[in-house]
């Protein structure tokens, strides 16, 4: 998967997998901020979120023509525009990059739909090779807990629907979660992904994540974040009206 | 399908072993005539009772329009563009070849994966990693590929359409001279259609000739299968 050119790029990528509920996203979003507050440059990735692939996948989920094979491919299309405009120019100019979710994620929901799992990784070889990929390892109950808990109306193709596993979402998204589990279990072997235990406290979590990123921020791009925050200080304002991220964008 | 056999291997929602109908892809570069070859044999196919699907790229539901959308814009790389048309090769595959051939029906295809494949070639994306990625397509009955060469196709093109931003591997080739950069891009692209060809075993068909030249040799290559399609069905009724 690291091959990505023949020069090493100088920034460096994490990213954090798991199932739905096991509190991934809370955490890189807190590893995020930490980054952010220690003068790194950040740029964050999220899973599905091409400007230009977004609306194609948006259409086949709501009008349900995604088939396992479409569901992949338009996920791939999506992946591979964010590391062409997204991730590889930020590692490529030395910067830190964050991804919720990664590769990882097609491997698993792809592999449980059916879909072949070499023709898969080769697909994705195309992926820049994460520095650190932490797997938020949680038992099934707890995700479910946590996930239902919060939202309960489940989505057609989150709960699995289209596999046909059961007509109740509820059972369904059980039954589906923990195929995808399973599946993840193989890949945290596969690819040797950093495993955290999800049901430990989330600062104990997060220490143990900065603990592991520390070693590897030597030389990475920084950034003040602008010249804004000192001219708020120094003239005593607080920047009411400043929208920050049109003016961030400015900035950049 | 005499026997559905795949370019790498078996993809979810592709069952069937045997199917009653044919899938024949008419390959070739642009401005070939591709599609007046399509149309010609729709009409020779439903004149002798044949039930035809004709199919071609972007014409999917899902991703057409997508497709259409994003190469509007300058922000598409070769393979998230690939990727798109991948996804509506698939989704046609599925939603109106793989039905039309359970009914019995011939499915043609103007243009198949390697199209695809050559274009993407040309532009820098691994062959290796393009052959992975259409590994889920069927093996078709018939590729027919349409053979010619730029001095053949320059006034083909001319007085049709004229020449095309993508045909001319604008995109990607240095300059802004529109003929010469449509003579080096077809000539690539034909260079790796051959290669394509001798691989995958096409029948070649040089189109070169009239149209009416042409279309004659295309019947007689597809002729085989309808007697064998025809045979296949009394042998059902028999049953």
């Amino acid at each position: 998967m690291s091959s990505v050119g023949e020069t090493p790029l100088r920034g460096k990528l994490f990213i954090v997998e798991g199932v739905d509920g096991s509190g991934k996203s809370t955490q890189i979003d807190l590893l995020h901020k930490w980054l952010v507050s220690q003068g790194y440059l950040v740029v964050f990735s999220e899973w599905n979120s091409s400007p230009i692939v977004k609306a194609t996948t948006r259409r086949g989920k709501r009008e349900k023509l995604l088939t396992p094979m479409s569901f992949s491919l338009i996920h791939a299309a999506d992946f591979a525009s964010r590391v062409h405009m997204q991730i590889l120019p930020a590692l490529e100019a030395g910067a830190l990059v964050l991804a919720d979710r990664y590769v990882y994620t097609a491997f698993a929901r792809d592999g449980v739909r059916g879909v072949h799992k070499p023709w898969l990784r080769k697909l994705y070889s195309l992926a820049p090779q994460p520095t650190i990929a932490f797997y938020f390892d949680v038992p099934l109950d707890e995700a479910i807990r946590r996930i239902l808990e919060g939202r309960p109306a489940l989505k057609f193709y989150e709960a699995g629907m289209d596999l046909g596993l059961s007509e109740d979402p509820y059972e369904s998204f059980r039954i589906f979660q923990g195929m995808i589990r399973e599946e993840y279990d193989r890949i945290v072997e596969e690819f040797g992904l950093v495993r955290m235990d999800a049901t430990e406290h989330l600062i104990r979590q997060q220490q143990r994540m900065r603990q592991l990123v520390l070693p590897h921020l030597d030389g990475v791009l920084r950034f003040d974040g602008g010249e804004i925050n000192t001219a708020l200080t120094r003239a005593g304002l607080l920047g009411r009206y400043l929208d920050e991220d049109d003016v961030r964008t400015e900035e950049m | 399908m005499r026997e559905i056999r795949f370019y790498g291997h078996q993809p979810p929602g592709f069952g069937e072993r045997r199917l009653p109908g044919r899938l024949i892809a008419i390959e070739g570069t642009d401005g070939v005539g591709r599609s007046t070859h399509v149309a010609l044999l729709k009409e020779w196919l439903e004149a002798r009772g044949y039930g035809v699907l004709d199919t071609g790229f972007t014409r999917s539901d899902l991703a057409g329009p997508g497709i259409q959308r994003a190469k509007q814009g300058h922000t598409l790389d070769p393979v998230t563009l690939n990727l798109f048309y991948a996804t509506d090769f698939w989704d046609r595959l599925e939603r109106q070849v793989l039905p039309a051939l359970k009914a019995g029906m011939v499915a043609l295809t103007d243009r198949y994966i390697f199209s695809l494949i050559a274009r993407a070639v040309v532009r820098g994306v691994s062959a290796d990693w393009m052959e992975n990625l259409y590994g889920f397509a069927p093996v078709p009955d018939l590729v027919v590929y349409l053979d010619i060469d730029p001095p053949h196709l320059v006034p083909r093109v001319l007085s049709s359409t004229g020449f095309d931003y993508w045909e001319s591997g604008q995109d990607y080739l240095p300059g802004d001279s529109l003929f010469t950069n449509f003579i080096d891009y077809q000539a690539s692209l034909l260079e790796t259609f051959r290669g394509l060809a001798a691989k995958y075993e096409f029948k070649t068909l040089d189109a070169r000739g009239s149209v009416s030249d042409v279309f004659q040799s295309l019947c007689l290559e597809i002729e085989p299968l309808l007697r064998e399609m025809d045979a296949e069905a009394e042998l059902n009724e028999m049953r």
